[in-house]
């Protein structure tokens, strides 16, 4: 292990002398701090290495990915260790996309400026068993070939905790850009809120039903049902022809034509959006771009390359979803109204958006359940679905809280 | 077990390429930066020395120099990616300080940060130094994509039907170092995973199947048997039955990629030392409790000789020793954390290689009337409620012991776990080892499964709607 620092700069200086064509360097400067109950806390100063390098010949472009966990090293060795890569790799030429202006985007909150007093700030205290908080600030330095340079800050911080009576559990996670945001207090009393109910809850009822997402089971895992319409923007899979619907056509046949058209957009500028920032990984600018617009497909995740092959401006990929709400307030009203509350699991079919619900809990009727089964074509119940006009933010979701689906089959 | 295309194209950087080898001359060697074992290991001692003189008595360092190469190849093209990450995680007890500069200033600024002042070390007795550890030669860029080159054409089958065909080899070349008062460990581990991919089309949706090898040794210690890469092609292109699958109970023979998904789900979800803190998961699995057949003994044994997931001493610095955690269908043991994501991330509690023992029963004659599930693809355990799902790329139908032709895509095994193990009643003579890799904060985790074909019943359906 060499004893230099490594320098951006002279990662940047080196990799043209060796030959790269086209380069980017991503300097991650990250602190690192978490707290859990036991008071056991871990600090972390580590930097991150990211390089995208491209050699160009007359008729190819070869392209190469370096990244290193380490502060130390030798600049020259990872230059032309990165350039060889790229040279090992050739394949139909390319350009890069000239430098455009990166996202204007606030990502650093100042109440995690010191991360180890955040995350002890954040730490939940009551209801909680195995709580754990941590705490991330870094700075991010980005350098291409054309010479253009940017930097910024930026902080994120996570609980994730477990809510327990004497006989149930919930596992409670929050996420967010800011401290504010992680409303860890409201996530551990809607888990105790449903602790109730999963205490007198029975077991499901087979039937057709009209059905409501609540936010937990909307949003199970991050982007929940919604993710359905990520896997069919990916530009790579879309240009293998596995997508399921192609630009400009409507999601579903007739989705253009519903009382509330479907719009989704990815906004990577979204002020403290988890997955916001100026910059994507190979140095292209983030966009806020449109997926679906009135239940018609409008675009797609382009990186540089696919964006290059397409002869378009990259976005930066699918970041924050933004889902445009809908009319619907008041209660859902049919013969059965079934609200799911809780997810066990969520399968989602890449290639079609068929989905397995697994339901951890849910109210039939009035009456609280546990158990059960969904079985979705997402895109087609979303693309119809009532949307709830309230809406929340959770993670790298804005949008509707609830989604009101006519139709479906609970399996008991 | 599964890694997918995603997995592939990352390995060619921003743009998959054709390959172009041969032409030219061959690239040199990448050079791994000469990492002095003995400068290291005298850091170590020195923060160790100074956290106990600041008074810290369980002071430990861990270090960690990792290298990770992956070369691939599909119908895009080849590459080679590589990653390199070191680090320094110092621990007190109750404290922890990382860092990425493995250096002695790097180490002595993480000791700064935890004992505040820097106290002159005090005199400690270390055991003397382990033998240094057998260097391992790194293969240039060229041999392994010559290598994962012919595995690609090994298999003379691929026909035009398989739309999609990718082979992986992939090497994390680990060098740690775990001292602290009383005992100072080193140990190289050089994980390998080859794999294959073929995808075919079945009506309108893509059917995926693969072979894969997982070990700790050299690259060329292990190969694909032909057997298996052929049969990765034959199940791509098996024509599924096109009928709706028969939803419900059945008897079931569990392939041992169906067993090993749902045995990993299985330990890290409910067998650990965090999720016996949930008031569910203590009372359904406390130690001494029965809740699976007695054919079933589960063993998590990181001594496995070669294993992908095995390793000379864990992230605390205790020398690997077995685990057994289940024992003729009782609880004997839980898991304790005791491992890092790339020897850096948190301690978390994760099984290392598991191993479920054999029986005396044929493969090929578990099940009279019923279906064989083959071809893991994922399991999802919940531990509130014990709800498990695992899903499975196939299953083939048996009557009168014999299989009858009909095959179904994407079927699933659903039901509480508890009846699910229950019901096992045979295990079969033959085993299949798998590796299994995943991230957490971009650093891996490795595990490995040694498991058997299991004959039980359980309740199967159709993932997929019929097309």
């Amino acid at each position: 292990v060499s004893d230099r620092r490594i320098d951006r700069r002279d990662l940047g200086r080196a990799l043209s002398r060796k030959g790269a064509s086209a380069w980017v360097v991503v300097e991650r400067d990250q602190q690192i701090a978490s707290i859990d109950q036991t008071g056991t806390t871990r600090s972390e100063q580590r930097t991150r290495w990211q390089l995208a390098v491209h050699v160009d010949t007359p008729t190819a472009r070869g392209s190469a990915h370096v990244s290193l966990d380490a502060a130390l090293g030798n600049a020259d060795a990872i230059a032309a260790q990165a350039v060889d890569l790229a040279r090992a790799g050739l394949g139909p030429a390319w350009s890069s996309p000239p430098p455009a202006a990166p996202a204007r985007v606030d990502l650093d909150d100042g109440a995690l400026h010191d991360p180890a007093a955040a995350a002890a700030h954040a730490l939940p205290r009551t209801n909680a068993v195995g709580a754990a908080a941590i705490a991330l600030r870094e700075q991010v330095a980005v350098l291409t070939h054309a010479g253009f340079r940017t930097s910024w800050n930026a902080t994120r911080a996570r609980i994730d905790t477990i809510v327990a009576t004497a006989d149930h559990s919930l596992a409670v996670t929050c996420e967010s850009r800011t401290l504010d945001g992680l409303a860890t207090a409201e996530a551990i009393a809607d888990a105790a809120r449903d602790l109730d109910l999963l205490a007198s809850a029975h077991a499901p009822i087979s039937g057709p039903c009209t059905l409501v997402l609540r936010a937990d089971a909307l949003l199970h895992g991050g982007l929940g049902v919604w993710r359905a319409f990520v896997g069919q923007a990916d530009a790579v899979v879309e240009r293998e022809g596995l997508t399921r619907y192609r630009e400009h056509t409507p999601v579903v046949p007739g989705a253009d034509a519903t009382a509330q058209p479907l719009t989704i957009a990815s906004d990577g500028a979204l002020a403290y959006g988890l997955e916001s920032a100026p910059l994507g990984d190979d140095g292209e600018a983030v966009r806020r771009w449109t997926l679906v617009d009135g239940g018609v497909a409008a675009g797609l995740a382009l990186s540089p390359r696919e964006a290059a092959l397409r002869g378009r401006n990259p976005n930066g990929g699918v970041r924050n979803l933004i889902v445009e709400p809908g009319a619907w307030t008041g209660p859902a009203s049919g013969e059965r109204v079934v609200e799911i509350r809780r997810l066990r699991s969520l399968t989602i079919d890449r290639y079609t958006g068929d989905a397995s619900l697994e339901i951890a809990l849910g109210v039939d009727r009035g009456v609280p359940f546990s158990g059960g089964l969904l079985r979705i074509d997402l895109i087609d119940a979303l693309a119809r679905a009532q949307r709830s006009a309230a809406t929340i933010t959770r993670g790298a979701y804005v949008g509707p809280a609830a989604v009101w689906i006519d139709r479906a089959e609970l399996l008991a | 077990v599964t890694w997918n295309r995603r997995e592939v194209l990352a390995t060619f950087g921003v743009g998959a390429a054709h390959v172009l080898l041969g032409c030219g001359g061959a690239p040199p060697p990448i050079a791994r930066p000469a990492v002095d074992a003995e400068e290291i290991r005298t850091w170590l001692r020195e923060a160790v020395a100074r956290l106990v003189a600041a008074g810290f008595p369980q002071a430990r360092a861990l270090a960690v120099s990792r290298w990770r190469t992956s070369a691939a190849v599909d119908a895009l093209g080849a590459g080679v990616a590589r990653s390199r990450s070191d680090g320094v995680v110092l621990a007190t007890g109750s404290a922890e300080q990382v860092t990425s500069e493995l250096s002695r200033a790097g180490v002595l600024a993480a000791v700064r940060a935890l004992a505040a002042t820097l106290r002159d070390p005090t005199p400690l007795e270390f055991p003397p130094p382990p033998p240094a550890v057998t260097e391992p030669r790194v293969l240039a860029d060229y041999e392994l994509l010559d290598r994962v080159t012919a595995l690609a054409a090994r298999d003379p089958n691929v026909s035009s039907r398989i739309v999609y065909s990718a082979a992986l080899i992939d090497v994390d070349d680990a060098h740690v170092w775990a001292i602290g008062s009383g005992f100072d460990r080193e140990q190289r581990i050089v994980r390998v995973r080859r794999s294959v991919t073929r995808v075919a089309w079945n009506g309108t949706r893509p059917v995926v199947s693969e072979a894969q090898r997982a070990f700790a040794g050299v690259v060329d210690d292990l190969d694909i048997p032909d057997g298996e890469l052929f049969a990765a092609t034959d199940h791509a292109l098996a024509l599924m039955t096109p009928t709706a699958f028969p939803d419900g109970e059945h008897a079931i023979a569990l392939e041992p990629s169906v067993v090993a998904v749902l045995a990993d789900a299985a330990v890290r979800t409910l067998l650990t030392t965090a999720a016996a803190r949930r008031p569910e998961v203590g009372r359904r699995l406390a130690v001494g409790r029965k809740v699976a057949s007695p054919t079933l003994t589960l063993v998590d044994d990181p001594t496995a000789t070669a294993s992908y997931g095995g390793y000379a001493f864990d992230d605390l610095g205790g020398p690997a020793a077995a685990v057994t955690l289940l024992d003729a269908g009782q609880v004997v043991g839980v898991l304790a954390p005791r491992h890092r994501a790339g020897h850096l991330g948190p301690l978390e509690a994760s099984p290392s290689h598991l191993r479920l023992a054999a029986g005396t029963t044929d493969a090929d004659h578990l099940v009279e009337d019923g279906f064989a599930l083959e071809g893991g693809l994922s399991a999802t355990v919940d531990p509130a409620s014990d709800h498990v799902v695992v899903a499975a790329a196939r299953a083939h139908e048996i009557k009168a012991g014999s299989r009858t032709g009909r095959v179904y895509a994407d079927i699933e095994l659903v039901g509480d776990l508890g009846p699910i193990l229950a019901s096992i009643t045979g295990a079969s003579a033959q085993t299949a080892t798998f590796g299994m890799r995943d991230e957490r904060d971009g650093l891996p985790r490795f595990r490995s499964i040694e498991a058997p074909w299991l004959r039980g019943r359980g309740t199967l359906r159709a993932r997929r709607r019929p097309a």
